[in-house]
């Protein structure tokens, strides 16, 4: 019998090669579950089909005014400028975390950029609209550029191309993703703050060329911040507040080249962080010569480039009026995949979020590693209810993947039934909806096995 | 104008209603806390099964083997019960360190030969047990 040789170390002492927060989330255990959202998915659209011949919603009527004094607030210049002050302060506090704090897991510089940011945008943007946005310090310094060197608010030298749409948004959130799942590094404080270095220096002399249009098509956050808000109820019209329901707002996505390319992103990764853990891929990689990274790279292609293609194949295979051509369909049908994408988000990183996210407001408070106190938690204590109800989570982690799939399923059929010719309006539909069962199916079948 | 929303809305209720009522029937008839054998959950890697752990009430008893760079078992999942004892019974040709990451970190120095070590988890959730040079994931212990 050799002496058992286990101690607790210090959180995240020296402990790299692994990405941020400890245990993770239980496989669901059940596969009813699976049978469940399929069913509710084919359920829905036979309920639709019957009960919702006529397109709902129209970005030019929908939204129910706000009162005067929420416009005047939300509009107002002051709120404007406390968004842009506190997102910039925010921002120079990890910063210096970033460039002079030590290269420690417990550094919450790492927390902020992964937990805070990237999952916490999600969250904040359902609740309050494009938030990012509104704090984004890539947009605060562009506008103090402009205004500096004279340049009229928004104006660049060029106009942004409009061939470009989304693309540039998804090579950036393709190298967000690629960074955090798939990079050895991604917990070193070196790689990461070279990333950041990198979005913000093509942010600056993106938005210094086309002005902020730039930042509003090619900011992987600012996208991703803004297709989610348009899952809130908070809307424009003709430069008014409105409160819309999330399907109405959702139905106001302008669909631009390459937004089936954001969404595959953001829906493959999702599914790529749930498979490079399972026992079958990892017996695969683990196996082989190579460093991980190559194989991984790889399947967070495919993943991502699948997604991307079952989407626009099932979205051209129907019959089409000649005012829209068929090659407009992938796009003009990708914002049904947002609520797909959020749901998966609170399956994959609802613990994630509010116990890494707890521990990243307690490292906060000492962003030197010195034992400093400057926000007053660093005394607090994580608080995990969560994972010590596994079944609740589990049971969560089903509804939020239905439900973002039913609203998906829905948002899939409006738009259907205002683009397609009326002999094609649900025959047109079923690849669609045979996509999203797949997806359905592949989703929670990842949830389970990972 | 509320009737006329509550009409629009109708359907996605109906179906919402109906999806709630399949997953919420699902959760209720899962014991929270079950020792079913992970082939049940769809485990298509045969040679998870084979390294089957030997388990009695109090403790799971688990060997791992190091050869050089390459570990056994290779990432594959053990069940483990919250507050049991995983007994690790490692078998190594050089010493090492594998580090648990539960949630505080544990670590798990072992020398060369033959040594046994003990942990406990107290959360439910999935604890990888990683060896970091080389970089493996040799274990991940499901933990309920």
């Amino acid at each position: 019998m050799g002496a058992s040789g286990t101690h607790l170390s210090d959180v995240g002492g020296a402990i790299s090669a692994h990405g941020l927060g400890g245990a993770k989330d239980l496989p669901i255990p059940s596969e009813l579950a699976i049978a469940g959202a399929v069913a509710a998915l084919v359920i829905s659209f036979t309920v639709l089909a019957v009960a919702w011949r006529e397109p709902r919603y129209d970005p030019a009527t929908s939204g129910r005014p706000a009162p005067e004094w929420l416009d005047r607030f939300v509009s107002s210049t002051a709120l404007a400028v406390a968004a842009r002050v506190l997102g910039m302060a925010f921002f120079l506090y990890v910063g210096a975390a970033a460039v002079f704090g030590q290269d420690t897991l417990i550094n919450p510089f790492l927390g902020t950029f992964y937990v805070l940011l990237w999952v916490g945008l999600v969250p904040a943007s359902l609740l309050l609209g494009p938030v990012f946005r509104a704090i984004s310090p890539a947009r605060t310094i562009s506008m103090l550029f402009a205004k500096v060197s004279g340049v009229r608010e928004g104006e660049g030298l060029y106009a942004y191309p409009a061939r470009l749409g989304y693309w540039p948004a998804a090579a950036g959130l393709f190298s967000f993703v690629w960074l955090e799942l798939v990079y050895p590094g991604s917990t070193d404080l070196g790689p990461v703050r070279l990333w950041c270095a990198a979005y913000l220096g093509i942010m600056f002399v993106g938005s210094a060329l086309f002005g902020t249009t730039f930042l509003a098509r090619a900011d992987p956050f600012e996208v991703y911040s803004s297709l989610v808000a348009k899952l809130s109820v908070w809307g424009r019209r003709e430069g008014r507040l409105v409160l819309r329901s999330p399907l109405a707002n959702l139905d106001t996505v302008v669909a631009r080249p390459g937004l089936v390319a954001v969404v595959a992103v953001l829906f493959g990764s999702t599914a790529f962080d749930s498979f490079r853990e399972s026992t079958a891929w990892l017996g695969v990689v683990q196996e082989m010569s190579m460093p991980r990274v190559l194989p991984d790279t790889l399947a967070l292609v495919a993943f991502s480039a699948g997604v991307g293609v079952v989407l626009t194949a099932a979205t051209m295979a129907t019959g089409v009026t000649p005012g829209t051509p068929r090659r407009a369909l992938p796009d003009l049908f990708a914002h049904s995949v947002v609520p797909i994408i959020v749901g998966y988000i609170v399956a994959h990183y609802l613990t994630y979020f509010v116990e890494y996210g707890q521990q990243t407001v307690i490292q906060l408070s000492d962003p030197f590693t010195r034992g400093d106190d400057y926000l007053g938690t660093a005394d607090l204590q994580v608080n995990y209810w969560l994972s010590m109800h596994p079944t609740f989570l589990a049971v969560t982690k089903v509804l939020a993947v239905a439900l973002g799939h039913v609203v998906g399923v829905v948002a899939a059929h409006d738009r259907a039934v205002k683009l397609l010719p009326r002999r094609h309006q649900l025959t047109g539909q079923l690849p669609l909806l045979l996509a999203m069962v797949g997806f359905t199916v592949g989703g929670l079948y990842l949830l389970f096995a990972a | 104008m509320s009737g006329r929303v509550l009409a629009r809305l109708a359907p996605v209720v109906l179906v919402l209603a109906a999806a709630l009522s399949a997953c919420g029937g699902d959760g209720d008839t899962d014991p929270p806390a079950t020792s079913q054998s992970p082939s049940a959950d769809g485990d298509t890697d045969p040679s998870a099964t084979s390294q089957s752990p030997s388990t009695d009430d109090d403790t799971v008893a688990v060997t791992v083997t190091r050869e050089g760079d390459s570990f056994t078992p290779n990432g594959e999942r053990v069940e483990l019960g919250v507050d049991q004892t995983l007994v690790l019974t490692i078998d190594a040709d050089e010493a090492g360190e594998l580090h648990v990451h539960s949630t505080p970190e544990q670590d798990i120095s072992y020398e060369a030969g033959a040594s046994e070590h003990e942990i406990t988890i107290d959360r439910p959730g999935v604890v990888e047990v990683e060896s970091h040079d080389p970089d493996l994931i040799v274990l991940q212990l499901e933990v309920r």
